[in-house]
Order: C-alpha cells, then sequence, then structure tokens
C-alpha cells in the first residue's frame, strides 16, 4: 500500500490534478430545459431565499449604510444629511479609535490562537495515536473530544458570567487558588480591572469558549483524509509533527481558512463577551470594542446616525479582515489546488 | 466550472443589484404619519386635562426594583374616578429599544416611565414631550393644588430641560454613606463628618481588620457622586452650576481638588479595599452588606432594596450626610444631595395626551403616593405620605430623617446623564479608586470628558438655573 496508489501516476503529484472540463455544450442543454418543473423549483429554492435575504440582509445593510451621512437621532422621524460629519467625528474620536484597536489585536491574536489549539487537538484524537498499528488518536480520544466541546455548548454569556466569576479579585477561584498556593500577591488581584492583564483575560475566555467547537470542526476535515496518506507518511519515517504541518494542514487548508474567517468576523464583534465581562469598556478603555461603542452612541447617548456610521466601519473591518486571509493563504500557495481522487 | 454557473451568476448577481434599488424608496423612517387623536372631553377642574371619559391610556413602565403594579394601583384610583377609562400598563426592561420604533413611527405611548440603564437619553427627545406645569398646577384626587403637596424644587430640578418641565421624577431618592448601625455601635464608632475624620477612622477600621470604603466596577462613578456633591456642599451652589454648564475648568475649582485629595489620602493609606475595579458590583456591596469586610459605602437610597437579600443579619443600614471638606462649609448643615428619580414622560404625539397627565395626577395624589411608599420602601415626591414610622426600616427612616433635615437645602445635578459620561467617566473612576492613577490625573481626565461634551455642537446645550 502506497500513496501512488491512490493518485494518478507518479509523475504527476496530486497537487497539480485539474479539476475535470466540462464540455461546452452542456450551458447550451441548460437554457433549453427551462421547463415549468424548472421554473418553480428555481423560484422556491432560489426566489424565495433571494427575497427574504434582501428584506433582511440587504435593505437594513444600504440603510445603515444612508443612515451613517445623517444626523438621525433614532427617536424622530425627522433628520437631515451631514455628509461625511459623521465618519469624521468618530475616525477623530480617541475612544471609538481605541475600540477599533482592541478590535484588530482580537481578530489578530485570537483566531491564530484557537486554530492552533483546536488543530493540535484535533490532530491528537484523531491520528496522534500510537505510532504502531492502525493510524488512530490518542487513547481516550471520544472522552476529550467530547468535554473539550463542552465550553462551545455553553452560551456565550453563561460562560462571560461564569469567567467573570471566577476571576473575581476577592472570591473568585482563580486568585482563592494562586494565593493557596503561595502566590501572596494575587490577593485581591483584579484580573479584568487591571490594565495590564484585562485584555488578555478576555482573550482566554473567548478560546477557551472557541477551541472545543474549532477542534470537532478540524476532527471532521482530518477524518476525510483517507488514513492510508498517514500511513504512507509515517512508512516513509514522518514523525508526528512532520505529519501535521506536511501532511494535515495542506489537505485541510480550506477548513482553516473559513476557520479563521468566522474566529475574525467573531473578534471583530467579541460583544457577548466584552459586554458580560467588562460593560465599562475595562480599565482605560482597555477591552472596549467597537459593538459596546455602537451600542450606548445609538440607545443611550441617541446618535443612530454616528452609530450606523460605526457599523459601517465594522462591517469594513470585516471585509478587509477577510481580504487579508484570502491574499495571505493564496500568497503562501493556496491557491494550488489539492485533490486526493 | 466557471462554464456552467455563469448563467445562474450574472443571473443571481442581477436581481441583486436591482432589488438593492428598492428599499432605498421605503426606509424606517417612512412612517411619521402621527395616529388620530382620542376626541377630547371638555376640561373642567374634575378633568383638568380635558381627557376623554372612555377609551384606554397605554402606559409603559420601567420594569425594575420598583416593579410596575404602583402604576396598577394609581390605574386603579383612576378608574375609579372616570369608570369608562382604563389604564394598560405595559411593562418593559429596556425602554430605549422598545420604544424607539414608536417614537419614529410617531405612536409613541401616552405615557412612559423612562428609566433604567437603557432609558432613553432626555437631550434626544425632550422636543416631542409635553411641558408637565400642567400637572403641578392641577389638583390632586384631594382637592388640594399638587404644586404645594409634592418636593416642587427637587422636581423642577431633576425634571426641567431647557426651561420646559419634560420629567415628572416620582422616587425621592436620598445619597448618602450608608453604614451599619450595630457594627458602629458595637465598636464605638461614629459615622465621619468630614474626609479628614474619614481618614482617621480608616485607621480604626484597620485596626480591627476591615477596610473603611470599597468599590465594585460598575459603580466607581458612585464615588465620583460622593465627590461632586462634597464640592458642592462645601463651596456652594456656584460648584454645581460650573459643573452643569461645562465648564473648562470646573474639575479645578478648589472644593473638587480639596475633595479628590481627600479621597486618595484615603486610598493611599491602604482604606479602599483594592480589586474592585475587577469586581461586579452587586459582589462588592454584599462584601458591605454581608461580608462586613468595609464600614461605609456611598449610594443612593435604592441600596436597601438592592441588597436585601444580601444584608446580614440585624445590619440596621443607616445613612449619614456625606462627607465635608472643613467643619464649616458655605452649605447650611444638614444640606443634601437628593434626587427626585423615575422620570415619568407623556410624548405629544401621544394618543392620549390628557390621559397620560391623568395617570400622573392619579400617581401623586396621596392614596397612590402612601401605596408606594408603604410596598417599594421608597420615599415619593409626595410629601407626608411616607409609611408610619414603626413600619419603616431603618434605611427608609434615615431616608426621611435626613430629608426632613435638610429642608429646603436639597441639590442634584444632571450634566452626567444628560450628556450619557458615565459611560467614559466610569473608566477614570476605577482606575482612580484601585489606586493607578493620582488625584490629579483622575480630574485631568474627567476634564477631559466634559471638554469633549462641551465641544460637541450636535446637541443641545442644557439650560442651568
Amino acid at each position: 500500500m502506497s500513496a501512488a496508489a491512490y493518485g494518478p501516476p507518479a509523475s504527476t503529484p496530486p497537487e497539480l490534478v485539474a479539476p475535470p472540463r466540462t464540455e461546452p455544450s452542456r450551458a447550451r442543454r441548460w437554457r433549453r430545459n427551462f421547463t415549468f418543473d424548472k421554473i418553480s423549483l428555481f423560484l422556491v429554492f432560489l426566489g424565495i431565499p433571494l427575497a427574504l435575504y434582501i428584506t433582511f440582509v440587504v435593505s437594513p445593510l444600504i440603510q445603515a449604510v444612508s443612515y451613517s451621512f445623517t444626523d438621525w437621532s433614532g427617536f424622530s422621524p425627522n433628520f437631515k444629511p451631514v455628509g461625511f460629519e459623521n465618519y469624521v467625528k468618530i475616525l477623530s474620536d480617541d475612544t471609538f479609535l481605541k475600540a477599533i484597536r482592541n478590535n484588530a489585536l482580537l481578530a489578530v491574536v485570537v483566531p491564530l490562537i484557537i486554530i492552533v489549539l483546536s488543530l493540535a487537538l484535533a490532530t491528537m484524537v484523531t491520528v496522534g495515536g500510537a505510532s504502531t498499528g492502525q493510524v488512530r488518536g490518542i487513547r481516550g480520544a471520544g472522552f476529550y473530544r467530547v468535554i473539550s466541546f463542552f465550553p462551545y455548548a455553553v452560551p456565550a454569556i453563561i460562560t462571560g458570567i461564569m469567567w467573570n466569576l471566577i476571576f473575581d479579585p476577592s472570591s473568585g477561584l482563580v486568585n482563592g487558588i494562586l494565593t493557596g498556593i503561595g502566590f501572596s500577591n494575587f490577593k485581591s488581584f483584579p484580573w479584568l480591572g487591571n490594565i495590564r492583564t484585562a485584555m488578555p483575560t478576555m482573550m482566554f475566555v473567548i478560546i477557551w469558549g472557541f477551541v472545543g467547537f474549532y477542534m470537532v470542526l478540524f476532527i471532521a476535515a482530518i477524518k476525510g483524509i483517507p488514513a492510508e496518506i498517514f500511513e504512507a507518511a509515517r512508512i516513509d519515517g514522518a514523525g508526528r509533527l512532520r505529519t501535521a504541518w506536511s501532511i494535515t494542514l495542506p489537505l485541510i487548508r480550506e477548513n482553516v481558512q473559513t476557520a479563521y474567517i468566522y474566529l475574525g468576523i467573531m473578534a471583530i464583534d467579541a460583544f457577548v463577551y466584552a459586554q458580560a465581562l467588562n460593560p465599562q469598556g475595562g480599565p482605560e478603555n482597555s477591552t472596549l470594542t467597537m459593538s459596546q461603542e455602537l451600542l450606548s452612541t445609538a440607545f443611550q447617548k441617541g446618535e443612530f446616525g454616528v452609530a450606523c456610521a460605526m457599523g459601517v466601519v465594522m462591517g469594513l473591518m470585516t471585509l478587509l479582515f477577510a481580504a487579508i486571509v484570502f491574499s495571505v493563504n493564496r500568497a503562501t500557495g493556496g491557491k494550488d489546488r489539492i485533490t486526493l481522487a | 466550472m466557471e462554464n456552467t454557473s455563469f448563467g445562474r451568476r450574472t443571473l443571481l448577481t442581477g436581481s441583486l443589484a436591482a432589488a438593492a434599488l428598492v428599499p432605498l424608496a421605503s426606509c424606517a423612517t417612512g412612517g411619521g404619519s402621527s395616529s388620530p387623536k382620542a376626541s377630547a372631553g371638555a376640561s373642567s377642574a374634575d378633568n383638568p386635562f380635558g381627557m376623554a371619559t372612555s377609551g384606554t391610556i397605554d402606559a409603559v413602565i420601567f420594569n425594575g426594583g420598583y416593579k410596575t403594579d404602583y402604576v396598577d394601583f394609581a390605574g386603579t384610583q383612576l378608574t375609579k374616578k372616570f369608570p369608562g377609562v382604563t389604564v394598560k400598563v405595559s411593562p418593559s426592561t429596556q425602554i430605549a429599544q422598545e420604544l424607539q420604533p414608536r417614537f419614529v413611527g410617531g405612536n409613541p405611548p401616552d405615557i412612559v416611565d423612562n428609566s433604567g440603564a437603557g432609558a432613553i437619553g432626555m437631550s434626544t427627545i425632550v422636543d416631542q414631550l409635553e411641558d408637565l406645569t400642567s400637572v403641578l398646577n392641577a389638583n390632586n384626587y384631594e382637592g388640594k393644588k399638587i404644586s404645594d403637596t409634592v418636593f416642587e424644587s427637587a422636581i423642577k430640578a431633576a425634571g426641567t430641560y431647557n426651561g420646559k418641565l419634560a420629567a415628572m421624577n416620582y422616587a425621592m431618592t436620598v445619597y448618602a454613606f450608608w453604614y451599619s448601625a450595630s457594627l458602629f455601635k458595637a465598636n464605638n464608632w461614629t459615622p465621619p463628618k468630614t474626609w479628614a475624620e474619614a481618614l482617621d477612622l480608616g485607621a480604626k477600621a484597620k485596626a480591627a481588620g476591615k477596610y473603611l470604603l470599597l468599590f465594585g466596577k460598575e459603580a466607581a462613578s458612585y464615588y465620583l457622586t460622593t465627590l461632586i456633591a462634597s464640592a458642592i456642599m462645601e463651596g456652594g451652589d456656584d460648584v454645581r452650576k460650573n459643573f452643569e454648564s461645562l465648564k473648562p475648568d470646573c474639575y479645578s475649582q478648589p472644593t473638587v481638588v480639596a475633595a479628590f485629595k481627600g479621597l486618595e489620602a484615603i486610598i493611599k493609606a491602604g482604606y479602599m479595599k483594592p480589586g474592585g475595579s475587577g469586581t461586579q458590583f452587586t459582589a462588592a456591596q454584599a462584601q458591605w452588606s454581608n461580608g462586613q469586610e468595609a464600614l461605609l459605602y456611598p449610594s443612593g437610597g435604592w441600596i436597601e432594596n438592592e441588597m436585601k437579600s444580601q444584608t446580614k443579619a440585624d445590619f440596621q443600614m443607616t445613612g449619614a450626610n456625606e462627607f465635608t471638606i472643613s467643619s464649616s462649609p458655605k452649605m447650611p448643615a444638614g444640606s443634601l444631595h437628593a434626587e427626585a428619580g423615575e422620570p415619568f414622560i407623556v410624548p405629544s404625539k401621544g394618543k392620549n395626551v390628557p390621559g397620560g397627565k391623568e395617570v400622573l395626577r392619579a400617581m401623586l395624589s396621596k392614596d397612590a403616593a402612601t401605596n408606594f411608599a408603604t410596598t417599594r420602601l421608597a420615599l415619593t415626591v409626595v410629601k407626608g405620605a411616607a409609611p408610619a414610622e414603626s413600619a419603616m426600616s431603618t434605611a427608609l427612616k434615615s431616608q426621611s430623617d435626613l430629608l426632613t433635615k435638610a429642608g429646603d437645602n436639597t441639590f442634584s445635578w444632571k450634566f452626567i446623564t444628560y450628556y450619557g459620561l458615565n459611560k467614559e467617566n466610569l473608566v477614570v473612576m476605577n482606575s482612580f479608586l484601585e489606586g493607578q492613577m493620582s488625584a490629579d490625573d483622575a480630574r485631568k481626565g474627567l476634564q477631559a470628558i466634559v471638554d469633549k461634551a462641551a465641544a460637541d455642537t450636535s446637541k443641545p446645550k442644557l439650560q442651568v438655573s
């Protein structure tokens, strides 16, 4: 049993196999077959979702953009256009700029750590087991899989409240343990109230909540890789790290990219965690997120126009993030298609 | 791949683009046509606002510490007087989120209790509200003129926006330093009157293994409240006016500097429990009311109700006047930061504006006010509607006593809520109370927040009186 048996002849490595070309006549045939059946199917499965999408996604989006150029208070039907004034205002506002930097930091750090950790865990429970016999995960893999998924089953707000109590300076578990084993400096140490620790603490809570889910996602992806490939690599003398880096990662690259983008979108929002852990924005606004600032601007300050502009900035940041992830993936060789056929 | 999906893709993109243009024409603010008004009745001494004698009044009431059934009670009183009219009370915990579309659509409720963390900023809607002076001028259900039976100056101080009485605040909140009378008695301590006395008490507290003060992260601003009150008591009403008008040096007024120094000395001496900036505020308050880890806590009178289930038995919660700087402050002894809270508003576009005012009239009458005081254990703006002394808790009694002692010398301010500064103030106050920021830097930080609000031209400024 060798890798060659599963790919085309050894002269063409699997990376270079192009998807099969379709014959040009198919397009014409498709048009000819515009029967009632097809049109009704088209209406039900494309028309309705499209209508829903336009009503509930596209139109609010356009509205938000148009309101961002007005001085709408949110509580009266009257407003007048103010051009780019709202954007100038938020982009020269120290608090909002701080929030942008916080979200950018979250978007860089959180997805990276979550993906590294969940990939490591996924590798362990799928292919990291004994190095003889069939390729399998470490002993008790099923158990680890279930317990690491638990945090994700807890609603985000509960996660936030729970960790808020665990990090409580006086009666929290963390300081209790630390002082208990002799670190008396941690008596009443405010993890979420100290400017140096507040952001890392919040990141830790988010990471704790998501690692399990992405681990399961990656497990599914790794299980899709035929075990023979891993066996072949092993026979060729590849260790676990080499296998993970040179076999697993390239083969589940698309999954990693998708996970990275999802996590980035989550980190640019991060509202629930930030609001549960530090509703006032943390020490010196060190955990303030754009979404928190947006909420208070809209409903407490009554400046919906400005809040809409913040929303647009958030949206643009998300797009920018996705674009960066895509181009990094392409630049590092992600465009070369890998197939197992 | 591309060949086959080309047809579908272009079709999709095309329909998307076409559809994208449609909603531009129909936006959320397209409504605005106000709903027809209920036909008004004739106004008379018995029906001063000319309410229609049949129909319903739509009331949306903040469902917080006071719940909403006290408005139901007032509604029953109203129905007794006008049998054809019913009051429909809808509880809400998120006033702004829930009512925003109704204000935009031009069909707001007839009366709203605009309170809680999700309240609508007054500066945003003040133009759409009725002037409630007519309610003060009307007679209550006992036939007495309402302005004679209430704390009128407190109502006007809290509810006047740009010369208009836009909000009728119903509950009377007294601000004080709260302590356990039983604990103080057992240790032979007396509540301090000045910041210097507080520092001395701090040493005694330390000797007893306790802190003088503590704080929680969402409530760090309570200390700013007490510092401003202290500065006003010491320096007189001008200090308050300078804050209200967002003067560029309002945090540099001598009495403000002195008050901040007073608190800083306590923090530096280690009499403030550390870790508050990472502690949820009710958890921190429980360390005071249940754990008795600290002696004093500055707060409004709601503290008793808020901590009811987490207060040590025989705590005997009692309020003392907030600290002054010297023993001879400018304002007379007993002057009190007392504020009328729970702002009720009557939107001008409501279907039944007279009905909204009539609900207020019922609430400001003796039966409803006494009901509120007895069942909510809190005071209203109606004088003499407090429950019997024997029915009062120690905390409620001290609120009542402090109010009586103060007489007309009560004061309050609203620049923080009006301009929405609390969230930013909290950031500075947490650092200051944790000992990470000096008093001077804290004042500078707070001043910067005021300066930013003063420079913002998008909102009308508060008229100071």
